[in-house]
């Protein structure tokens, strides 16, 4: 029975730490760029995709975990050159309609070249099987996910706080026009920020491929669960990201055999109770 | 009209954790008066005004307003009790007619009985032609369909005061009415409160001394969030005191 | 602000594009559809356009009014008019519950409340599947004739009849939504949106308005869901899901939030081409996205907005006039 319920948590720390990827990312983009990014699950879509391809071409699947997000992310900059940067100063509404109107294109578009019934990804050879504790059994791969996206989290911390990029990151969100006087090319910045972000999203979406596959209306499924994690946990705040996407993820995962529907209504429900009790979220601020 | 007290307050206290901002003020406004309060910077005069129109809950003490404990009012109800405020950064509908914005000003003392839906809005004949009126003395009949964004500074610091008078208020609180205006604009300026000084209660947060000096009936001093002196412009200009808390005080 | 008329050119506008449309378009039933949408983003957009209120939670009431109404005539017996009276009441009562609790934030915080609300009643309705059909939806939707104190008035089995009672209820809320705009509330819902801090200190109980707003766009969405039912006879479980409140949203932008015609635009154009372009490529939805982006970038003021500007160049100022407020 404890196995049971170990196997559980573990899978949902897994969950957890996809929420996180794809929530840190969004909440980074917020947080400096004041920018709400409805395509951010259509993203991670793509990153999925991206590793089914990958690991068909090459047959690596590290291949695919370097150059899937990277891909992800260099679309991302172009976006941002092309379309995002020309609407920072329109309401959010606008941001809102326009990264709806890029979804639709990534969702559609990704029926045109995989097909609108999509794709199952295989566990990598050297991570197939499961390894074992004693009595207890867990899978390499999800293994794998949690101790792979600890080591991403734990990169993009010492990122964000300890160089000097992550300084004028964390700056900009205070005050974006005191950072481009301080020489920072600011427009360089913004697009970094958001080719990160959105390339968090793809990483998440390529580890989470040998689990769930890919399939093309993935985004905004994964994009809804985002906002409430972002929220939760408060926008703009790494920790928030994390402490928000583990508590989401493990919700569900405890849940799923219960009641799935019920997870997803206490997950809203909590997002509505956090708006109203501490409407910066459990680590956020003003 | 003059005589009795307007608006008092009673030993308010405005504390932000361990700073008081406002320190046991009693403040008496008699009807029918010019009253500015003056100080140098961070004597307290905006947080007083902020617990004057209800944007921040006083700490403790109390506010009487024609007799009638207003402390714990929100601000959008002080109106319909007849006290009107004007903003010092000027917060008008700026993409509204200047019609319109005074209109919206005159209805507002409705308050929620505009929540009718199914009327047009031209049957409100009153507060259309209070918005004519309020124009004319204002002088800005030429700009009436102009947005009130399309104005110069000057004029919308004007604007800004036709706002609180569409209001028919007892009691009109200033904030700080000339601020930013030019040279050319503050005698318009001093010229209209001093003439709705005739027929209104007008309480006025001001820097500009000559104004102040040359319109108040009364004058009260703040400093460090009390009043330091309190009287007539006279007074409180040959009042060493005062000299000193605008010189000697770090601003 | 002008006097809107009431009944004036844009009025006339609408009754000529009413009695067109079931002539020009192939079926009485897209018609029939695109005003039952235009119907939902009107009620949108009186919060978007004139209260400043982007809601995500339009598909919430669009879904309550579908079932309700549905469930109403199922198993209550209902008749047509009693069918639609609980869907709007249920409407408006769902709005002021998520209305009062989600006007306490404001900007994104409130648009994700509105999100939130919308998802709860869509995984409710999944779960209560023994009420709702849950993901197979409610078959067999009846859709009665229109009948008073027992005699039949008029039977709209015929999609031509039940296209002219949607046309007939379009047009009394599309005056009564003019009405609305015309009045002391709808004024201050524009000033609200102008200037909220300026409508409290002017003595607004801005909170009192905004609920309002909310109220009545949920009495007239639900309504569009109740004749949504009746028009296919089904209610699916996607009429609560998230991508309506999207789609309603979308329609509303994508017409012009700028004024009341702008809804009708956008949610003809959707369904038309929805409809047109679905059956030539299934993937017409990437064009939908590209449109999107163009409008955000080039054409702010959605449809209407260039139409606007069309009828400005070809000197037809007092047509653009008339909508300003």
């Amino acid at each position: 029975m404890l196995n049971l319920y170990l196997f559980q948590i573990l899978n949902g720390l897994g969950l957890g730490m996809i929420y996180f990827l794809i929530a840190v990312g969004l909440t980074i983009i917020f947080g400096l760029l004041n920018f709400v990014n409805f395509a951010h699950g259509a993203f991670f879509m793509l990153g999925a995709y991206l590793c089914y391809t990958l690991l068909q071409l090459t047959g690596a699947y590290w291949v695919a975990l370097i150059a899937g997000p990277l891909i992800v992310a260099g679309f991302a900059w172009m976006v941002e050159k092309v379309l995002i940067r020309h609407c920072y100063h329109l309401p959010h509404t606008f941001h809102i309609l326009i990264t709806v109107g890029i979804a639709l294109i990534l969702q559609e578009g990704s029926i045109l070249v995989w097909g609108p019934i999509g794709k199952s990804v295989p566990i990598p050879d050297m991570l197939q099987g499961v390894i074992t504790f004693g009595k207890f059994a867990y899978p390499k791969y999800r293994l794998f996910l949690i101790m792979f996206s600890a080591v991403v989290g734990f990169v993009l911390w010492v990122l964000l706080e300890r160089t000097r990029f992550g300084a004028l990151v964390r700056a900009g969100s205070e005050n974006p026009e005191m950072v481009s006087l301080l020489g920072a090319d600011i427009y360089r910045l913004f697009s970094l920020t958001f080719a990160l972000g959105v390339g968090l999203a793809g990483l998440a979406g390529v580890l989470s491929a040998p689990l769930r596959g890919a399939h093309p209306f993935m985004g905004p499924e994964v994009l809804g669960l985002a906002f409430v994690v972002v929220v939760i946990g408060g926008m703009g705040s790494f920790t928030g990201a994390l402490v928000g996407g583990l508590i989401i993820g493990l919700v569900q995962s405890l849940m799923s055999t219960i009641w799935p529907q019920g997870a997803s209504l206490m997950i809203y429900a909590a997002m509505a109770a956090v708006i109203f009790l501490r409407p910066y979220g459990l680590f956020g601020r003003a | 009209m003059s005589g009795d007290m307007l608006l008092e307050t009673s030993d308010l206290m405005l504390a932000y954790g361990g700073f008081h901002a406002v320190d046991g003020v009693d403040l008496c406004v008699r009807a029918g008066t010019i009253h500015s309060v003056i100080g140098p910077n961070g004597a307290g005069k905006t947080s007083l005004f902020h617990c004057l129109t209800g944007g921040r809950k006083p700490t403790s003490g109390r506010i009487l307003f024609d007799g009638r404990d207003i402390t714990a009012e929100p601000p959008q109800g002080r109106v319909g009790l007849g006290m009107a405020r004007s903003f010092q950064v000027t917060s008008l509908f700026q993409n509204l007619s200047v019609f319109e914005n005074l209109r919206l000003a005159a209805q507002g003392r409705d308050g929620d009985r505009s929540l009718v839906f199914w009327r047009s809005v031209t049957s409100g004949k009153a507060h259309r032609e209070q918005a004519e009126q309020v124009m004319e003395r204002l002088g800005l009949a030429a700009r009436a369909r102009h947005a009130a964004g399309d104005l110069s500074h000057g004029q919308q610091r004007v604007l800004e005061v036709g706002m609180a008078l569409c209001a028919k208020p007892k009691l009109l609180l200033l904030d700080e009415p000339t601020s930013g205006m030019g040279i050319d604009d503050i005698p318009v300026m001093t010229g209209l409160i001093a003439e709705l000084g005739r027929d209104h209660t007008i309480m006025l947060i001001e820097h500009n001394m000559g104004i102040v000096m040359s319109i108040s009936d009364r004058v009260t001093v703040m400093s460090r969030g009390r009043i330091l002196v309190e009287g007539t412009p006279e007074m409180v200009r040959a009042d060493e005191r005062v000299r000193s808390a605008y010189l000697g005080e770090a601003a | 602000m002008r006097d809107s008329m009431v009944f004036d050119r844009m009025t006339l506008a609408v009754a000529v594009i009413l009695a067109a449309l079931p002539v020009l378009l192939p079926s009485a039933s897209l018609a029939g559809e695109i005003l039952i949408f235009a119907m939902a983003a009107l009620a949108c957009n009186l919060l978007l356009g004139y209260g400043g209120l982007l809601s995500f939670g339009q598909g919430l009431f669009f879904g309550v009014g579908s079932y309700l109404s549905a469930l109403a005539m199922i198993h209550g017996g209902a008749g047509l008019l009693s069918a639609l009276l609980i869907a709007m009441a249920a409407g408006a009562a769902v709005a002021t519950l998520v209305g009062a609790m989600s006007i306490r934030r404001t900007g994104i915080y409130f648009v994700m409340l509105t999100l939130a609300f919308s998802q709860m009643g869509y995984f409710l309705a999944y779960t209560l599947s023994d009420w709702t059909g849950g993901d197979n939806g409610l078959l067999d939707v009846p859709r009665p004739d229109l009948t008073l104190f027992g005699v039949t008035l008029v039977p709209l089995g015929n999609p031509y009849a039940f296209y002219t009672f949607i046309a007939v209820l379009f047009f009394i809320v599309f005056v009564g939504a003019k009405r609305l705009i015309g009045s002391p509330f709808g004024s201050t819902l524009v000033a609200i949106r102008e200037n909220e801090n300026r409508a409290l200190a002017v003595g607004y109980d801005t909170r009192h308005f905004k609920l309002l707003a909310f109220t009545l766009s949920g009495m007239v969405t639900a309504l569009a869901g109740a004749l949504y039912g009746m028009l296919i006879n089904f209610v699916p479980l996607s009429n609560i899901e998230l991508s309506m409140s999207d789609n309603i949203v979308i329609m509303t932008i994508i017409g012009g939030t700028g004024s009341l015609l702008g809804p009708l635009l956008g949610a003809g154009a959707m369904v038309i081409l929805g409809e047109v372009l679905s059956d030539i490529w299934p993937r017409w939805m990437l064009l939908l996205g590209v449109g999107l982006i163009l409008i955000v970038m080039f054409l702010r003021g959605g449809l209407w907005g260039g139409v606007e500007a069309l009828a400005a160049r070809f000197g037809l100022q007092r047509a653009a006039k008339e909508e300003r407020p």
